[in-house]
C-alpha cells in the first residue's frame, strides 16, 4: 500500500515570483525546447533517410549533408534552450522530479554521456560528411540512435514523476538507481507520440531549409520540400492512431480532463486536433501546388501553435495526475523583485539582441560577407 | 531521508567531483578562452599576421568544440548530479536563486550562440564584424561566471543571508570578490594553458615559439596573482573554518598541500615550455594541462571540504538536515530526530520501528540517510576500512559516533537520532568487520593515541591532548579512565589500564620531545 507521506516536502523557501510567472515559463520555454529538439533529432532523421533513398534519388546525399551541417546547432539549440524549462520544472515540481531522477539515477546519469557522445558524432558529420561519406553515414545513425535512447529516458523520468504511488516498490526492491519506469502504461505510446512528432515538425524544418534555396536552386530545393513535406504529413497522420493509443493508455479518471470533465483541457484537445487536420489539409495542397511559402509559413505557424497548445494539455495532465499529492497553494509566495525585474529585462533585451546577432551576421540576408 | 538515496557503491561524491572537477576545468577556458581568441585575433589582424590568424582558426574550433559541447553538457551534468545525490540541498538553491539560475540562462543562450557565430563566422564575416561576436561571446561568458560566483560563494559564506534571506545578502556575500577575482585569474591562466595544446601541433617552428609565448604572456602573470587573490580569498574565509587545511582535517589538509604543489608545477612547466617554445612538443603541454587540472582541481576540494559539516554553511548539513528548526524544513532537524528518533521521521526508510531483530537492517537504513551523502561502507571514504584500522569494536563505535561533531575540527554532522538508533547504527557498522582484538598486553602508545584520540586531537604541542596531561603519571592514568568526567562531550572509550598507562607515557615523551618544547 502506498503511503503518500513519502511524498518528498519541498524546501522551507518561498517561491520567488507568483506560481503562474512559474508556470508560463515552464510551458513557453518547454514548448521551444521541444520545437528545437524536433528540428534536431527529426532533422537528423530525415537525413538517414534521404541517404538510404539515394538510389534513384540523385539528391540524397547532397541532402544528408546539407541538413547534417545544421544538427548540431540544432543540438545546440536544444540544450541551451532545455535549461530553463529544466530549472523551473525544479522550481515547481522538485519533489517528485528529484524523487524519480534519483529512481533512475543511471539512466539519467548516462544522459550526459550519451548527448556528449551524440553531439560530437554529429559534429563529426558536419565537419567531416564529405571527405568520409562512408563513416559519416555510420556515426550519424550511432548519433541519432543516441538521442532516441536519451527521449526514452526522458520519458521514463517524466512519466514516472508522475505517479509516486509507483515509487516505494522500486526503491525497497533496489535502490540502486535502475528503476525505469518500464511498466507504466503510457510510457511507449507517450514516447512514440513524442518521436514522431520529431518526425513531423523535423520535417517542416527541412520545408524551411528548403524555401531559404528556393530562389537559387529551384529542383534540389523541390526535393528537399517533398521529402520533408511528406514526412510532415505521414507522421501527422500516424499520430491520430498513436495519440489516440496514448490518451486511450492514461488512466480513465486521469483522461476524462481530455473527455469533457475539464473544459480548458477538452477544448484544448479540440483545438489541437482540427489543428492538426488544417495542416495536414494545408501541407497536402501545398505539396500538390508546389506553393512552398503555404508549407513553410502557413503549415509552421499553425504547427507551432499546436506545439503550444499540446506543452499546455501536457501541463494539464501533470496537474491531474499529481492531484492527491500537490497543492499550489502548498507555497508562500515572496516575491524577490529586484532580480526578478533584472531578469525580465535581461530576457526582453536578450531575445532581441539575439536576433540582432543573426542580422549582424548575415542570417535573414545581410550583407555582411567579406567574400560573396 | 526527505528524498530516496541513490545507493552508489563507490560513492556519490566521487561522482560529484568527477562532473564538477571536468567542467569547472572547461568553464573557467570558457571565459579566459573567449578574451584570449578576440585579442589574439586583433593582434594578428594588426600586424598582418596570416600564420596566427590561421592557427586561431584551428584554435577556435578546438576551443567551441571543448567548450560548448563539454563544457555545456557538463555545467548541465552538475545540475542532473546534485540533483542525484543531494536533491534537498539542490532544491534549495533552486528556490532561493531560481532568478539568478535564470538570469545565468540568458547570458549563457547569448554566450553559445555568439560562440557559434564566431566560429562558422570565420570565412564569412568582415573582420570588424567578426571580432564584434568575439567580444560579445566573451562578456556574455563572463556575466555568466559574475552570477554563478554569487551562488558557489553562498554556499560557503552566506554572511547576512542567514538572518535576513534577502537575495542580495547572500549574493554579494564575504567570499564574492575575491573568489570572484580569483576564477578570473584562473580563466587567464588556462586561456594561455590550452593555447600551447593546439600550438604544440604546429609544424611552423617559429610561428610555434609565437605562440608559446603569447600565451606565456597570459598564464605567467595570472598565476603570479593567483597566490594573492588566495590570501585575500583566505582572509575573507571564516578563521575557524580555514583550520581544516592546517591539519584538523585530513581531507582538507592534504587538499590544500597539493593545490599549493601542483600550482607551483604548473608554474615551473610554464618555465620550462618557455625555454625552447620552438620545439614544445604534445605530451608538455598536455602535461602542463593535467597539472593545471590537479591543481584547480584540488582547490576546489577544499573549497568543498573546508563548509563541511555544511553543504550551505549554518543552513543544511551535508546530510540534508537543516541547521535550525524553521517552518517548513519538514522535521528534518537534529533537534527533531534527537526526539522523534530518524526512522520515524525519514520518509524513504523500511524499518521505521527498532527491534532486536532488525538492528542491523535499521542500522543499515540510517547509515543509508545520514552518512551516505559523503560515505560509503566499501569505497569512497569507506568506513569500513577507518574500521579496520582503528579496530573499533561496536561498542566503541556507539561511543564514538556519539561525538562524531567534534571529529577532525567539526567537520562532520552530528548524529541525529535516539540512543536506541545509535545503537542500531553501531551495530551495522560493527557488523562490515566483527572485531575480536586479542588483550594486548603491551599495548604501544602511538597506537593507543592513533585509534582513540587522532580525530580529534592534533599530535601538536599545543593541543589539549598534551598540555592539559597531568604530570603526575598515576593521577593521569586514573583521569583518563573517565573521559566524560573531564569534558563531558568526550567519548567514554574505557580504554584498559595498560592502554591508558602506554598513551600517558608515549604524550610524555611527545612532551618532551625537543619539537614539542613550545607545549610546556
Amino acid at each position: 500500500m502506498f503511503d503518500p507521506s513519502m511524498v518528498p516536502t519541498p524546501d522551507p523557501n518561498p517561491l520567488p515570483a507568483p506560481f503562474w510567472v512559474f508556470k508560463l515559463l515552464l510551458v513557453v520555454t518547454f514548448a521551444l525546447h521541444i520545437l528545437a529538439m524536433n528540428f534536431m533529432l527529426g532533422g537528423a532523421l530525415l537525413a538517414l533517410l534521404a541517404r538510404w533513398r539515394q538510389k534513384g534519388n540523385q539528391y540524397g546525399a547532397r541532402i544528408f549533408r546539407d541538413v547534417a551541417k545544421k544538427v548540431p546547432v540544432m543540438m545546440a539549440a536544444t540544450i541551451s534552450i532545455g535549461i530553463a524549462p529544466l530549472l523551473f520544472v525544479q522550481v515547481l515540481y522538485g519533489q517528485f522530479f528529484y524523487t524519480s531522477s534519483i529512481l533512475l539515477a543511471w539512466p539519467w546519469f548516462l544522459v550526459l554521456v550519451l548527448v556528449v557522445c551524440a553531439y560530437y558524432g554529429f559534429y563529426f558529420v558536419s565537419y567531416q560528411g564529405e571527405r568520409r561519406p562512408r563513416s559519416a553515414g555510420r556515426v550519424m545513425l550511432f548519433s541519432t540512435t543516441l538521442v532516441l535512447i536519451i527521449g526514452f529516458i526522458y520519458t521514463n523520468n517524466l512519466t514516472l514523476s508522475q505517479v509516486p504511488a509507483h515509487w516505494a516498490q522500486k526503491y525497497f526492491s533496489s535502490a540502486s538507481g535502475w528503476g525505469l519506469n518500464l511498466s507504466e502504461p503510457t510510457l511507449v505510446p507517450r514516447y512514440l507520440h513524442f518521436m514522431t512528432a520529431a518526425v513531423a515538425v523535423g520535417g517542416l524544418y527541412l520545408v524551411l531549409i528548403a524555401w531559404t534555396k528556393w530562389k537559387q536552386d529551384q529542383e534540389y530545393a523541390r526535393a528537399i520540400f517533398q521529402l520533408g513535406g511528406k514526412a510532415f504529413l505521414y507522421a501527422t497522420m500516424s499520430q491520430f492512431l498513436i495519440g489516440f493509443w496514448f490518451l486511450f493508455s492514461i488512466p480513465r479518471a486521469l483522461r476524462g480532463i481530455f473527455l469533457g470533465a475539464d473544459p480548458l483541457a477538452t477544448t484544448l484537445l479540440g483545438f489541437a486536433l482540427v489543428a492538426a487536420l488544417v495542416s495536414i489539409f494545408m501541407m497536402s495542397a501545398a505539396l500538390r501546388k508546389d506553393n512552398i511559402r503555404l508549407a513553410a509559413l502557413g503549415v509552421t505557424s499553425i504547427t507551432a501553435l499546436d506545439v503550444l497548445i499540446m506543452s499546455v494539455m501536457r501541463e494539464l495532465l501533470r496537474m491531474a495526475y499529481l492531484k492527491p499529492y500537490y497543492n499550489p497553494q502548498q507555497f508562500a509566495v515572496q516575491t524577490q523583485w529586484s532580480p526578478f525585474l533584472i531578469f525580465l529585462v535581461l530576457f526582453v533585451s536578450g531575445a532581441a539582441f539575439w536576433f540582432l546577432m543573426l542580422k549582424r551576421y548575415g542570417l535573414f540576408g545581410g550583407t555582411k560577407s567579406a567574400q560573396p | 531521508m526527505n528524498y530516496p538515496v541513490w545507493d552508489l557503491a563507490f560513492g556519490a561524491g566521487l561522482l560529484m567531483a568527477l562532473v564538477a572537477g571536468l567542467h569547472v576545468f572547461v568553464s573557467h577556458f570558457a571565459v579566459g578562452g573567449g578574451l584570449f581568441l578576440v585579442l589574439t585575433e586583433r593582434r594578428a589582424r594588426r600586424n598582418n599576421d596570416s600564420k596566427l590568424l590561421a592557427w586561431l582558426k584551428f584554435h577556435t574550433r578546438f576551443f567551441v568544440l571543448l567548450t560548448v559541447v563539454f563544457g555545456a553538457v557538463s555545467g548541465v551534468g552538475i545540475w542532473f548530479t546534485i540533483g542525484l545525490i543531494s536533491p534537498t540541498a539542490t532544491s534549495n538553491l533552486i528556490h532561493i536563486y531560481v532568478w539568478g539560475w535564470a538570469i545565468e540562462w540568458v547570458f549563457f543562450f547569448i554566450e553559445i550562440t555568439a560562440a557559434l557565430l564566431y566560429l562558422y563566422g570565420w570565412d564569412k564575416l568582415e573582420p570588424k564584424v567578426h571580432e564584434w561576436f568575439g567580444w560579445v561571446y566573451f562578456v556574455a561568458a563572463f556575466a555568466s561566471m559574475v552570477v554563478i560566483n554569487g551562488i558557489i560563494t553562498f554556499m560557503l559564506t552566506p554572511g547576512q543571508w542567514i538572518a535576513n534571506h534577502y537575495f542580495w545578502s547572500g549574493f554579494f556575500n564575504p567570499t564574492y570578490a575575491p573568489s570572484l577575482f580569483f576564477r578570473i585569474s584562473i580563466s587567464l591562466a588556462l586561456a594561455g594553458i590550452y593555447s600551447l595544446i593546439t600550438a604544440s601541433v604546429q609544424k611552423d617552428a617559429e610561428l610555434k615559439a609565437r605562440i608559446v609565448r603569447w600565451g606565456a604572456l597570459w598564464t605567467v602573470p595570472s598565476l603570479l596573482l593567483l597566490p594573492v587573490f588566495a590570501c585575500w580569498y583566505i582572509r575573507a574565509i571564516p578563521p575557524v573554518l580555514w583550520l581544516s587545511t592546517r591539519g584538523a582535517m585530513p581531507t582538507g589538509t592534504h587538499f590544500a598541500l597539493l593545490a599549493c604543489l601542483l600550482l607551483g608545477g604548473t608554474f615551473l612547466l610554464v618555465l620550462i615550455s618557455l625555454v625552447r617554445p620552438s620545439r614544445l612538443h604534445l605530451t608538455l603541454s598536455l602535461l602542463l594541462a593535467v597539472v593545471a587540472f590537479g591543481a584547480m582541481d584540488s582547490f576546489e576540494f577544499v573549497r568543498e571540504s573546508i563548509r563541511k559539516p555544511f553543504v550551505i554553511e549554518n543552513y543544511l548539513y551535508a546530510n540534508s538536515l537543516y541547521f535550525t528548526a524553521m517552518p517548513g524544513d519538514g522535521g528534518f532537524t537534529v533537534d527533531n530526530l534527537n526526539s522523534a528518533g530518524v526512522l520515524q521521521t525519514a520518509r524513504w526508510v523500511q524499518n521505521h520501528d527498532l527491534s532486536p531483530a532488525n538492528q542491523i537492517a535499521a542500522g543499515h537504513e540510517i547509515f543509508r540517510v545520514e552518512c551516505e551523502s559523503c560515505h560509503t561502507a566499501d569505497g569512497y571514504r569507506g568506513i569500513h576500512q577507518y574500521i579496520v584500522k582503528r579496530q573499533w569494536d561496536q561498542d566503541k563505535l556507539h561511543a564514538m559516533l556519539g561525538c562524531i561533531f567534534l571529529m577532525h575540527n567539526n567537520v562532520m554532522p552530528p548524529f541525529a537520532g535516539t540512543d536506541a538508533e545509535l545503537n542500531a547504527l553501531s551495530a551495522y557498522l560493527g557488523s562490515l568487520q566483527p572485531m575480536n582484538p586479542p588483550p594486548d598486553l603491551h599495548p604501544d602508545g602511538k597506537t593507543v593515541y592513533q585509534q582513540n584520540c587522532s580525530m580529534c586531537h592534533l599530535q601538536q604541542p599545543d593541543d589539549h591532548l598534551f598540555t592539559n596531561m597531568p604530570k603526575d603519571p598515576q593521577k593521569a592514568v586514573a583521569a583518563l579512565a573517565s573521559l566524560p568526567a573531564m569534558f563531558p562531550l568526550m567519548p567514554d572509550l574505557k580504554l584498559s589500564e595498560d592502554e591508558r598507562r602506554a598513551l600517558v607515557q608515549w604524550v610524555y615523551t611527545q612532551n618532551s620531545a625537543p619539537a614539542a618544547q613550545g607545549g610546556n
